[in-house]
């Protein structure tokens, strides 16, 4: 049969029972609806997990030093002859040390806080970092010590502003920050004191930090400042300037995480993969959701797909006649094959399409519904959902492909009646 | 334009075994005649015909219409060989609901392998012509719903007639009306058949057997 004419018959046939017609594909529709939404809320909140919340870097390793010294064997502290050999390890393509000022810091703000009066004191933790490892987040100067009586350069972390303009200011009155607003911004810092603890012996430094940018890789509860302050800080106040807290490791292929994982714990270090673990626990979890959401979704499928093999073995019942007909005046059994089989193709296409399209306009109204009920809060997303066209494919496939698995046996029976006893009423 | 030799057609009668509905028929029929087949009902008349038109491939013997042995061919083939060399009328008119009369008509262009018969721009107009060689052109639009008994056997007549079949098999085709409607009906099949068409018709109507040029009568599956 010739496209024109299979076109021409389905568009009559699906048009003489419009109602029976969306009535059968109906699971179809609901099936497909529930998948695109499901996943594309799965992918959506994976994506604000893996990039807002839990930002990690897939080729980079943090290696802290072990609580246990293995003595010759090696392990405990980390100083730069364990950063080389750490450096030297195949797959390792650059090495950024961590120190803690080793001080305690404080920050007793009293002034204008763009546009606000604000009074506070906070406890502070500074880690120094070789600057490029955040070199691509730095927006003033270098991100090097600027020597003794000059403000430091401090990082903030992006996750800490978040936090700051979700919650912490909301509930203090406070202006909305953004990095921008934040670069720049000045502050007092003490070093060598405390508000929780008993501060230690030796004098204070007074000083002040001025923030250069904001970066995922910045210390969440505290500053990162340049390495070479850390030592300075940690010098002037004798204490461990030597050895580091830490090395991140940058790997060329993420691929080679396990192995250098492994070099590492051999040389007696540990692998601070606590962020990392979260990430890829919470993606899991996310992860699990999504899938048990969308199977439950392609069981609707199934189910559809078995709803429109009955209506449409019915349907076939019904037109034993008509078949017939055709095959009188023409028809190969492929062509009424083919005719029972495109028809619910059609029904499954148009299924799938106002399946994924009642998905799409669900997400964007959840978002919508989302942006003016929801309270602010960290890390809440100007949208929910992530739909990929290839989410959008699988949806209107789906469709397509139960209306098939529900059409085959029908069709087949359709094609193979005998014309004769059809038309004799024996059909 | 038919030849049929020792036709056998067997139907599995349950317990009772095998049915011979066709024992050894054998017939020929002239181009241009126009033959009556009478017979009691079940005496194997529409048998006789599905197989002659390639509806019915489950039998056994020889069949020859339009100069094309049908016994034996596959279905695309049966489906091509159907599709032009020959046109159906059914006592039940068996036209297709939803569609309109022209719609029906041109049905059997849907299923048209390769150039239709007269070229595709041609269809419209043909089943046009058909409709008017049987009196409906001005009802091409209505579902046969809005048609009398008669007026869908004229559409399902011109239907049949749609691409100049060389032989029309009609199965009972006054069966379901009036005398006055099966009259027109039979003048129709007598003026098709004085254009040259071949008309083979299973009838127990006595006026269709009076039309008709010869009349074969079947008795338990044999001609006689």
């Amino acid at each position: 049969m010739k496209l024109g004419s299979l076109r021409r018959l389905v568009r009559l046939n699906i048009g003489r029972d419009v109602r029976g017609a969306f009535s059968s594909t109906f699971g179809v529709t609901v099936g497909v609806a529930a998948l695109v939404f499901f996943v594309a809320l799965g992918l959506g909140v994976a994506a604000i997990i893996r990039d807002r919340v839990f930002p990690v870097d897939a080729s980079l390793i943090e290696v802290v030093p072990s609580q246990l010294s293995l003595g010759l064997l090696g392990g405990g502290k980390i100083d730069q002859a364990a950063v080389d050999r750490l450096a030297a390890l195949p797959g390792v393509t650059a090495t950024y040390r961590k120190m803690t000022v080793r001080v305690p810091a404080v920050t007793l703000y009293d002034g204008d806080f763009f546009g606000r009066r604000l009074r506070m004191g906070l406890e502070i933790i500074a880690v120094g970092v070789d600057p490029a490892l955040v070199k691509a987040d730095v927006r003033i100067g270098d991100f090097t010590d600027p020597g003794e009586g000059q403000p430091i350069p401090a990082i903030a972390a992006s996750r800490l502003l978040e936090i700051y303009n979700k919650s912490f200011a909301p509930a203090r009155s406070l202006p909305q920050l953004s990095g921008s607003m934040l670069t720049g911004f000045i502050f007092p810092l003490e070093f060598n004191r405390s508000f929780v603890t008993a501060s230690p012996p030796g004098p204070t430094l007074a000083t002040q930090g001025q923030v250069v940018g904001v970066s995922d890789r910045g210390l969440l509860a505290g500053i990162t400042v340049p390495l070479d302050v850390a030592i300075r800080l940690n010098r002037a106040n004798k204490v461990d300037f030597e050895t580091f807290t830490g090395v991140a490791l940058r790997l060329a292929e993420p691929s080679g995480v396990p192995r250098v994982v492994s070099a590492v714990k051999e040389m007696g270090f540990r692998v601070d993969d606590q962020e990392r673990r979260m990430a890829e626990n919470a993606g899991a979890a996310v992860a699990i959701t999504t899938a048990a959401m969308a199977l439950l979704s392609v069981l609707i499928c199934i189910l559809a797909a078995f709803n429109i093999a009955h209506a449409l073995s019915a349907s076939v019942r019904a037109r034993e006649r008509e078949f017939a007909v055709m095959r009188a005046v023409g028809a190969s059994r492929g062509d009424i094959f083919s005719l029972v089989f495109t028809e619910a193709m059609v029904l499954g296409l148009s299924g799938g399409l106002i399946g994924t399209l009642l998905a799409v306009g669900a997400s964007f109204g959840i978002d919508l519904a989302a942006a003016k009920v929801l309270p602010e809060f960290p890390f809440k997303p100007d949208s929910f959902f992530m739909t990929p066209w290839w989410l959008l494919a699988i949806g209107v496939a789906l469709g397509v492909g139960a209306a098939m698995a529900g059409a085959f046996l029908p069709a087949r029976r359709a094609s193979q009646l005998d014309p004769a006893r059809a038309l004799a009423g024996q059909g | 334009m038919i030849s049929a030799r020792g036709l056998k057609r067997t139907f599995d009668d349950g317990a009772r075994g095998p049915l011979a509905v066709l024992d050894d028929v054998s017939l020929e029929v002239a181009a241009a005649e126009f033959v009556a087949v009478v017979g009691r009902s079940g005496s194997g008349k529409s048998t006789l015909l599905n197989v002659l038109g390639g509806l019915d491939t489950a039998f056994t013997g020889e069949v020859t219409v339009a100069g094309q042995r049908i016994d034996g061919l596959g279905d695309a083939a049966l489906s091509v060989f159907r599709n032009r060399q020959v046109g159906f009328v059914f006592q039940s008119f068996h036209l297709v609901s939803g569609l309109s009369a022209l719609d029906n008509v041109l049905l059997p262009s849907l299923f048209t392998r390769g150039s239709a018969p007269k070229g595709p721009a041609a269809t419209p107009p043909r089943a046009l012509e058909a409709l008017e060689q049987v009196g409906l052109a001005e009802k091409a639009k209505r579902l046969p719903s809005q048609l009398s008994g008669g007026e869908r056997q004229r559409v399902a007549i011109a239907r049949a007639l749609l691409h100049s079949p060389r032989v029309l098999l009609c199965d009972e085709p006054t069966g379901n009306l009036d005398a006055a409607t099966a009259d027109e009906v039979i003048g129709l099949f007598t003026k098709l058949n004085k254009q040259g068409l071949t008309v083979l018709a299973v009838t127990h109507e006595t006026r269709l057997r009076e039309a008709a040029s010869r009349v074969l009568t079947l008795e338990n599956g044999r001609l006689t």
